[in-house]
């Protein structure tokens, strides 16, 4: 009795075997997704293609299914994985080739033993580049590439090796608390690296260069803590990923992608169906809808970050002095944002369109605006609590001017619910986003944006759904990859969970 | 008999002024009540000064304080203090001249004696009232209020109603409310007056001549200075009356009162599926934390939370009516099977948000003491969920409703443009190329004004129903 408890408890906080049962379902669902989307029923015929993706899937569902059996044996027999299971992780790699972004991961999981943050970043940053990879060399079934394909093309096969040189490096050298000095290096590179938009490759490079550099040991243990807490939670890594892999490729899109098959209009491929050279079909003017779909997640990922780093900003400074100060100020300014509080963000957005004209740069000012009180809101009930800790006393005992206070003592202490409201309200303003661009009131009409091809795609719904299909599936992922990385941020960060 | 009724007149005396004093210590209320019996002061000011010129306290004090002088206290002190100052001086390295820390040090001893004078005189209940003190004194006066009562008739009122603490919570939070409304208002035309287009070259066109777009400007009040026009926008929305709009010469009231109730019906619709919806699946969800249910759940709201509303009804379209053709494309008011998927696509999103915030609410409170306590009493699971759970855990949640009402009411403008119909949404969306100003700030005013009239009424109705706020209240 006493033993099949103990057992429980292990498959419990196992994070392989928690990862492989959730591999499972996600692949079991996929594969039966392919299953039902192989038939077309209005033709009555099979689809070639589909049914393929489907029996790979349906391999990798059972292979990952007989893994977990496995896991489970050793848990029970061995208290610990053994090594030849943590050896039949290595083919499941090879599922990278069908997209299958969570056997992969999972796969990586498995493989090693220790399992430090940076092990799981480099291992990120390599399938990010891979799936960049992948993406990217869809244009060869152009009729033209752009000139600089080649070279980013060679770019990203070498960071993916190079990715895959430090996962191993980081298995072989890296521990939880510390790095060899000559780590610092490949660190530098890291962070060169990052400039191709792969955050992971930063987030590696940053880590290391700490550890390198034997920083403060208690800052490492912070960082290495957070973000222990945050990879234990599958879904918030995969938003993380998803949110990764998007900015990356609005960041290299310029280099290997032509921004002219996504604006400049071809008579002779109206509506065409998805095909080896429009992955996605074509539109009504023929421009290809994979390519603006591309450059779409440029604006729509510019437009979140920007209407929600403003109001973060403004509002969390308005917030933080009302926090403080109390009384009067605090009524001054709760009273006067409690006036843009009684308006719905959208209808705000709405009138400030209307009278200042439909474009990007007041379309995030008009975002903005709507969102300054629920960060000033957060930050004011934050600072109201911290500023009756002994620290903000002692700091003023010792004659801290109030703004050195605020910015200095408070500010950095309550900036963790300031950054999971932020990571959850990107997600809204990507959505606000593509709805007023949908009602005519975003960005002009011309710029391949989300919800401007949604908006074709509208009036084609009944005999080319596929234009409108495929661009809202976008903006669902990347809102939902910001809402479950929001909720990852809250449980890693939130005190009360600690 | 004759007694009682005087007993309860002197009562009532020290009702008055206890409300009164209650009152007087916040600012803003001082001032309204100086307003209110602004008819009665120049009177009681003067019997004021009078009194105060009456040298009596003033007598006490000087021989009082003379007392502590000859006494010698002052001196001991006056060396007591300058003492400490030599040692501060001392700790942060300044260096002080002996005058200087002579005159500190006699201050000091001077507002003590000061202090210690006026404490042994109140004890002898002889006070140097403030002139609202004095005048809050005079409450308690029978004959002061009868004279009074008819000049400061209002004030009495303020006073009356205020003594309840439920009415004072009620009233400062329609104020509030009022408040909120008119900065709404304000700074809905403020933006729309600041736009840089000129709605009568957009109507007109380009070939107008000046004088038809002066007298277009005349015709609409677009040729006044700002103040007059903002009083005007303001008056017009609190009488109901906006004028006609720029294109089309329609009534905008009209048409707003025409098209409000169908963007209503809807959204309340959808609020009530979503509750309906959502709490039971929060409640389970939280009963069984980390279940598989619980997983499945959460997912479905998490997508149900990030879905785009518009998309969600372009695929709502694209299979319920035309592929599979159950429902109707567009809305139809003699149709209500055209009302489903409207109803069910503008309550997704808040669907989504009540059940997660159902389950963290309940998650809180199954973990407090007293579910403990009232498992251990041998209470069954179901009635200690029913019972001591949903209530506690209700009351969060019902400020989120009422706060996702009123976006619900902002996002309806996406659905209607989605399913074509003509509600009060897609009215502000038709307006906004002309700009026609008094339409799309009649439009969004008047939203505005409806949730806040919501939350308003929850507001109240929790200070009515829950007993922690109506302790609180009272305590204050």
């Amino acid at each position: 009795m006493k033993n099949s408890l103990h057992v429980k408890l292990l498959l419990k906080i196992t994070q392989e075997y928690v990862n492989a049962h959730f591999t499972f379902v996600f692949s079991l669902l996929f594969s039966l997704l392919f299953l039902a989307y192989s038939y077309n029923f209005s033709t009555q015929s099979w689809r070639p293609i589909v049914l393929i993706f489907f029996v790979i899937y349906a391999i990798t569902t059972a292979y990952v299914g007989f893994l977990t059996l496995r896991i489970k044996q050793d848990l029970a027999s061995h208290n610990d994985i053994r090594k030849s299971t943590r050896l039949l992780g290595y083919p499941l790699l090879l599922t990278i080739v069908s997209g299958n972004i969570f056997s992969t991961s999972f796969a990586f999981l498995l493989m090693s033993k220790s399992k430090t943050a940076e092990y799981i970043f480099a291992a990120y940053a390599f399938i990010t580049q891979l799936f960049i990879i992948g993406i990217s060399a869809l244009n060869l079934f152009k009729p033209y590439v752009t000139d600089t394909f080649l070279l980013a093309m060679g770019l990203f096969l070498f960071l993916a090796i190079f990715y895959i040189v430090m996962l191993i490096l980081c298995t072989k050298f890296v521990t939880s608390e510390a790095a060899p000095k000559w780590m610092l290096f490949p660190g530098i590179l890291l962070l060169i690296a990052s400039l191709t938009g792969n955050l992971f490759a930063t987030l590696l490079g940053y880590s290391l260069i700490q550890k390198a550099r034997k920083s403060n040991p208690s800052t490492i243990e912070k960082w290495q803590r957070i973000w222990e807490k945050i990879l234990r939670n599958t879904m918030a890594v995969f938003g993380l990923f998803f949110i990764v892999f998007m900015f990356s490729l609005s960041v290299t899109s310029s280099w290997t992608f032509d921004y002219d098959f996504a604006i400049e209009n071809n008579y002779g491929a109206l509506l065409q169906t998805p095909s080896l050279e429009y992955p996605l079909g074509t539109d009504n003017y023929g421009r290809d809808l994979f390519s603006r779909i591309v450059f779409g997640a440029q604006i729509s990922l510019i437009v979140g970050l920007f209407s929600t780093i403003i109001p973060a900003l403004i509002g969390g400074t308005l917030g933080a002095f009302s926090g403080y100060y109390g009384k009067a100020t605090d009524n001054l300014i709760m009273r006067s944002l409690d006036i843009l509080y009684a308006i719905p963000g959208i209808l705000l957005a709405i009138a400030i369109i209307a009278a200042f004209g439909a474009n990007t740069i007041n379309l995030i000012i008009a975002l903005s605006v709507g969102a300054i009180p629920t960060y000033a809101r957060t930050m004011r009930a934050n600072v109201m609590q911290l500023s009756n800790f002994e620290f903000v006393e002692s700091a003023r005992a010792l004659g801290a001017s109030d703004a050195a206070i605020i910015f200095k003592h408070i500010v950095p202490n309550s900036l963790a619910p300031m950054i999971v409201k932020a990571t959850l309200t990107i997600g809204g303003a990507v959505i606000s986003t593509s709805s007023l661009s949908f009602l005519g009131l975003g960005i002009e009409p011309h710029i391949p944006e989300w919800g401007n091809i949604l908006k074709v795609g509208s009036t084609y719904l009944e005999t080319h759904s596929y234009v409108a299909i495929f661009p809202g599936l976008c903006i669902m992922l990347l809102v939902l990859s910001f809402n479950f990385l929001g909720d990852g941020l809250r449980d890693a960060l939130d005190p009360k969970s600690n | 008999m004759v007694i009682s009724k005087v007993r309860s007149s002197t009562k009532e005396h020290v009702f008055f002024f206890s409300v009164y004093q209650k009152l007087m210590h916040h600012k803003s209320y001082n001032a309204l009540f100086f307003l209110l019996s602004i008819l009665v002061h120049p009177l009681t000011y003067l019997s004021y000064r009078k009194r105060k010129h009456s040298l009596q306290y003033r007598q006490t004090f000087e021989q009082r304080s003379q007392y502590y002088k000859e006494k010698g206290l002052v001196t001991k002190w006056q060396v007591k203090f300058a003492e400490q100052e030599l040692a501060k001086a001392k700790f942060f390295h300044e260096s002080v001249s002996e005058k200087q820390l002579q005159e500190t040090a006699s201050k000091l001893a001077e507002t003590k004696i000061q202090q210690l004078v006026e404490q042994d005189l109140s004890k002898d209940g002889l006070e140097d009232p403030s002139y609202l003190q004095f005048f809050s004194q005079q409450l308690k006066n029978k004959s002061f209020v009868v004279l009074t009562f008819l000049p400061a008739f209002l004030f009495y009122v303020a006073l009356i109603l205020f003594a309840n603490p439920f009415l004072q919570y009620v009233i400062e939070r329609i104020l509030q409310s009022f408040i909120v409304i008119v900065g709404v208002a304000t700074l809905v035309f403020t933006i729309l007056y600041l736009s840089p287009f000129d709605p009568a070259r957009n109507l007109l066109g380009v070939t107008a001549t000046p004088e038809q777009i002066t007298n277009f400007n005349h015709i609409h009040g677009l040729d006044q200075p700002y103040l007059s026009q903002l009083w005007n926008a303001l008056s017009g929305l609190f009488t109901f009356d906006l004028g006609t709009s720029f294109a089309g010469k329609e009534n905008i009231t009209h048409s707003i009162v025409n098209k409000f109730p169908i963007t209503l019906e809807i959204a309340i619709l959808s609020l009530l599926m979503a509750i309906a919806i959502a709490i039971p699946v929060g409640i389970i969800s939280a009963v069984r934390p980390n279940s598989y249910l619980d997983y499945t759940f959460m997912f479905i709201a998490l997508i149900g939370l990030s879905i785009p509303s518009f998309w969600q009804g372009l695929i709502f379209i694209l299979t319920f009516a035309l592929k599979l053709q159950w429902f109707p494309a567009t809305y139809n008011p003699q149709n209500w099977l055209s009302l489903i998927m409207p109803v069910i696509v503008l309550g997704t999103s808040i669907t989504a948000s009540i059940a997660r915030m159902t389950r963290s609410s309940m998650l809180e409170v199954i973990h407090e003491d007293y579910i403990i306590t009232a498992r251990a009493k041998g209470l069954n699971e179901f009635k200690v969920i029913s019972k001591h759970a949903i209530r506690n855990a209700m009351i969060p949640i019902i400020t989120v409703i009422g706060l996702l009402f009123g976006g619900m009411l902002g996002g309806a403008s996406v659905t209607e443009k989605v399913f074509n119909i003509s509600g009060i949404g897609s009215y502000i969306v038709d307006k906004q190329f002309i700009p026609d100003i008094p339409a799309i700030l009649g439009g969004v005013v008047y939203i505005a004004i409806t949730i806040s009239i919501v939350n308003l009424f929850i507001d109240i109705l929790y200070a009515f129903f829950d007993p922690r706020i109506r302790s609180k209240m009272k305590k204050s």
